[in-house]
């Protein structure tokens, strides 16, 4: 099954319609979930440890803020396991933003940045908008599936 | 506001092993089910599960295998109008829990702004359409210096 990272992360709409084509998403809560069954963190709602940062190097320089390398930690996995994307842009705060301006522009730089196919489109104001963003969803989620069937 | 700052609870078996997981149910806006429908067809699945019935459609949490065969029965209610994710914390958990919070949980305000266009997603989806898509691509340098040039040459 084609693994497909999303941003935002969180987002209910994308996962949904990936799930519906029989693909996975990589969704930020199946992230959340190992953090909030490691033993090792005691209050999970502040759930950073002294490690986080260290192993969000790998996504982020020495000079970037602690905030986004921890977070980082969570979602770069995500973009590693990734084998397409789609990435909504223009979203409101409430539409899964994950709490950091900085992040969302690294997370969708990688997200280009690396060689897989991605769809971007832009979050809908109105109905019509909304029809075409779940065509266009549709539409290229099943070139995954015919891209992968060829393989 | 030192409630919201939480406690460490103490968790059960099922929150700590990793076979689990949650799911969020939610029925949208001109669903022909209602979400007491919805948590009586799990209900009645018999299936050993943990369900909660919410203002949203429901939250279920149990073995991935049972959830998501819950999850295919009740799309069959009403296909287009149920939509799922995944949640991190488990039903009633109390670090994320409304009743043991003040206002509204973390997340509540993205449900409730992706809410408002899940109506128009789900009659995208009963009616598809077949669209083409034009991958952004970026300027090409010749033509930008063309744009430029003539820009300066107007001035």
């Amino acid at each position: 099954m084609v693994k497909v990272a999303i941003y935002p992360p969180n987002s209910l709409v994308l996962a949904d319609l990936i799930e519906r084509k029989g693909l996975t998403p990589l969704s930020l809560q199946k992230q959340m979930r190992k953090k909030i069954k490691d033993l090792e963190i005691d209050s999970p709602p502040m759930n950073i440890t002294e490690d986080d940062p260290i192993a969000g190097l790998k996504y982020a320089a020495i000079e970037v803020p602690s905030g986004v390398r921890g977070r980082m930690f969570i979602i770069g996995p995500l973009i590693d396991e990734a084998e397409a994307a789609i990435i909504v842009d223009g979203a409101p705060f409430g539409f899964g933003c994950v709490g950091c301006a900085r992040t969302n522009e690294l997370s969708i730089f990688y997200l280009r940045s690396k060689d897989i196919p991605v769809l971007e489109i832009t979050y809908p104001t109105n109905r019509a908008e909304t029809f075409n963003m779940v065509n266009e969803i549709n539409e290229f989620l099943d070139s995954l599936k015919e891209d992968k069937e060829e393989e | 506001m030192s409630q919201n700052l939480c406690m460490s609870p103490e968790l059960g078996k099922e929150d700590m092993d990793p076979n689990v997981v949650n799911r969020m149910i939610f029925v949208g806006p001109n669903a022909k089910v209602s979400e007491g429908e919805i948590v009586h067809e799990m209900h009645m699945l018999g299936l050993p599960l943990t369900i909660k019935h919410t203002c949203y459609g429901a939250m279920v949490s149990g073995q991935k295998e049972d959830v998501l065969k819950a999850i295919t029965e009740i799309r069959k209610l009403d296909s287009y109008h149920i939509f799922t994710k995944d949640r991190g914390f488990a039903p009633g958990d109390p670090r994320r829990c409304r009743g043991h919070r003040f206002g509204p949980r973390e997340g509540f305000h993205q449900m409730e702004k992706e809410f408002q266009i899940l109506g128009d997603v789900a009659d995208a989806l009963e009616k598809p359409e077949k669209v083409i898509i034009h991958p952004k691509t970026p300027v090409d340098v010749d033509d930008f210096v063309e744009t430029v040039n003539d820009y300066i040459n107007k001035e």
